[in-house]
């Protein structure tokens, strides 16, 4: 199967200037700027195949936005190789752009002081989209993104959920065959979360659409991503399944007891303490040094239990220990090819 | 429709809703043609006429340069500055849209409406208070509408360029600032440029300033016709061509910079 994102050794460097400082710093500026280059994206690789939904995470600053301005064509790598739809994205950007969607949470294309018809009228005539097909595309969306309700309001006066469904619908007129979605779901409600979601999900499955979904909302990866790739310090340093990703590195479980007496030090091994209010106590454990079962024979053979829970770390945790410790960075950086 | 005139018509719609900056840029608009009435009615007391202009001639002067204040947008125009530094440029450039067009047909719809809501109501306001030239026939009529459609293009050419400094530096306003200066003083808005020493007006009527604002007038006072008038029209014709030239020239390096260094 062929890919449609075919990303090679693609490297992105800015040279970030440090000025000196002062009034004789302003004009030695002039003459002598010292800078360091930074590798926002240090040969990364990857294909992406037609209809894929793909997570594309990693922490600020790790070169998510990067990557997605080189796909898009908006920045221009320094080396590597990027193929998109059959497109060099930055030399042929007028008309590969016609063939993919967009949409930044953060902000919209949508005009912002006229309905929101008046918008996507407009967006009929740039993308030349055949009457008969914006007719159904529109009948569809207005449908299941729920429009009706506020087609004739300016844009200016919806709420963000309403903002981002209405964003969605710009962004998906034209049948693009592709669809970056930078933070979709930024800022919204658990509900509205959630339709954004069902949307995306729907896009995907029915109408086959690939996407590529960098976010900051894990939740979003775990409901919708088969496939995630980690970015972080401009490499990836994972891709492949999210399951995966959790069985290797979210090892962490917690187990909470009530003892029915309170011990001063009930210390176990292999295990942590990481919290402890009179008789209840929780400890943390991996699960692959110890096993629960083995942890509870060994504190029932030394305390008195009430009561005890287990459970797993939360994605996110999960997520954030990767980013906080580098996990995976440090797990990675020598070799040349990232864990696949 | 095709895109551009799309983007001319949504542009368009958007300036009608505007109605309270409409109303209040008419107003002032207004009152300092006036108050440009009056103090021209005080230096002309003694003389029938000043480097051949008359009264009667300098006052509808200050009437269209007026009205055509908000049309021409041409001392003050930031928007397209604003969105390289929001980042909705990013957007704009993921469109299938040539950017160059794209903003002349946003530009189009808001000098459309405004013509409509500040300009025209304006020197009607204007022609019922003092006695005003009128274009004498038809023909003359239709050259004042060309060369008010070049006008714009001259405009545009002018104050896309001066946004794309945008392009290069975070803070590109005091550059707009200086040149938005440059094209309100040699442009004759603030001044008839028959009252400059003749050489300043004639350097002013000859830069893409002057080509935007003192021709149409001259043509619709009738100062200018036959041979005059079309030496005119193409002096404007001229400018739009350099300035649309220099502006994709510029607008393709800047172009450049942004996908090579980063927004």
């Amino acid at each position: 199967m062929s890919s449609i994102i075919h990303v090679q050794d693609l490297v992105k460097t800015f040279k970030i200037y440090h000025d000196h400082k002062g009034y004789l710093g302003a004009i030695r500026n002039l003459f002598d700027r010292k800078y360091d280059l930074v590798h926002a994206v240090d040969q990364i690789n990857f294909d992406i195949h037609p209809g894929e939904l793909v997570g594309y995470i990693g922490p600020n600053g790790a070169g998510k936005s990067t990557t997605i301005k080189m796909l898009t064509g908006l920045l221009v790598p320094t080396s590597g190789e990027v193929r998109v739809n059959g497109y060099i994205p930055w030399k042929e950007r007028k008309t590969y752009v016609k063939h993919i969607g967009a949409v930044f949470g953060q902000r919209t294309t949508l005009w912002w002081d006229l309905p929101l018809s008046d918008s996507l009228t407009l967006l009929q005539h740039i993308y030349e989209i055949p009457d008969p097909l914006y007719k159904k595309n529109l009948a569809m969306f207005r449908e299941i993104l729920e429009l009706d309700a506020f087609m004739n309001t300016p844009v200016r006066s919806l709420s963000l959920g309403q903002r981002m469904r209405a964003d969605l619908c710009a962004a998906m007129l034209h049948d693009p065959k592709l669809v970056f979605l930078d933070e979709p779901t930024i800022g919204l409600d658990v509900v509205a979360k959630e339709r954004i979601r069902e949307f995306i999900q729907f896009i995907n499955r029915e109408r086959g659409t690939t996407i590529l979904l960098t976010t900051h909302d894990i939740a979003d990866v775990a409901k919708l991503c088969e496939r995630v790739m980690i970015i972080d310090h401009g490499k990836i340093v994972f891709d492949g399944k999210l399951d995966h990703l959790l069985r290797t590195y979210g090892g962490r479980r917690f187990l909470s007891v009530q003892f029915a007496e309170i011990y001063p030090e009930p210390v176990l091994e292999n295990a942590d303490i990481i919290k402890m209010e009179g008789n209840n106590v929780v400890y943390s454990f991996m699960r692959d040094t110890v096993s629960a079962s083995h942890l509870i024979h060994k504190l029932s053979e030394s305390y008195r239990i009430a009561d005890l829970e287990v459970n797993d770390q939360p994605i996110e945790d999960t997520i954030r220990e990767i980013y906080e410790k580098q996990l995976l960075y440090n797990h990675n950086h020598d070799k040349k090819n990232p864990a696949s | 429709m095709n895109a551009f005139l799309a983007t001319v018509r949504i542009s368009f719609r958007r300036q009608l809703t505007y109605r309270a900056a409409n109303l209040s840029g008419l107003a002032t608009n207004l009152m300092f043609g006036f108050f440009r009435a009056s103090v021209l009615i005080a230096l002309y007391r003694e003389q029938p006429s000043v480097n051949g202009l008359t009264l009667q001639g300098a006052i509808t002067y200050a009437g269209l340069t007026q009205a055509m204040i908000g049309y021409l947008s041409f001392f003050h125009w930031y928007e397209l500055m604003h969105t390289v530094y929001d980042g909705q440029v990013g957007s704009d450039l993921l469109k299938p849209l040539d950017y160059f067009l794209y903003w002349l047909g946003v530009d189009a719809g808001r000098a459309l409406g405004t013509l409509l809501i500040r300009g025209v109501p304006l020197f009607l306001v204007f022609a019922l208070f003092y006695d005003v030239v009128l274009p004498l026939s038809l023909l003359q009529w239709g050259a004042f509408l060309l060369s008010l459609l070049f006008a714009l293009l001259i405009s545009f050419g002018w104050r896309f360029m001066v946004n794309l400094a945008s392009f290069w530096t975070p803070n590109a306003i005091g550059i707009g600032r200086f040149a938005f200066g440059l094209s309100w003083t040699f442009s004759g808005f603030f001044f008839p440029l028959a009252l400059f020493p003749d050489w300043l007006a004639e350097f002013s009527r000859l830069s893409p300033f002057g080509a935007s604002v003192y021709i149409p007038i001259q043509v619709f006072i009738g100062n200018v016709s036959g041979i005059e008038l079309t030496k005119s029209l193409i002096i404007q014709l001229t400018w739009i061509v350099i300035l649309v030239i220099l502006d994709h020239i510029i607008l393709n390096r800047g172009v450049r910079k942004l996908v090579i260094q980063g927004g």
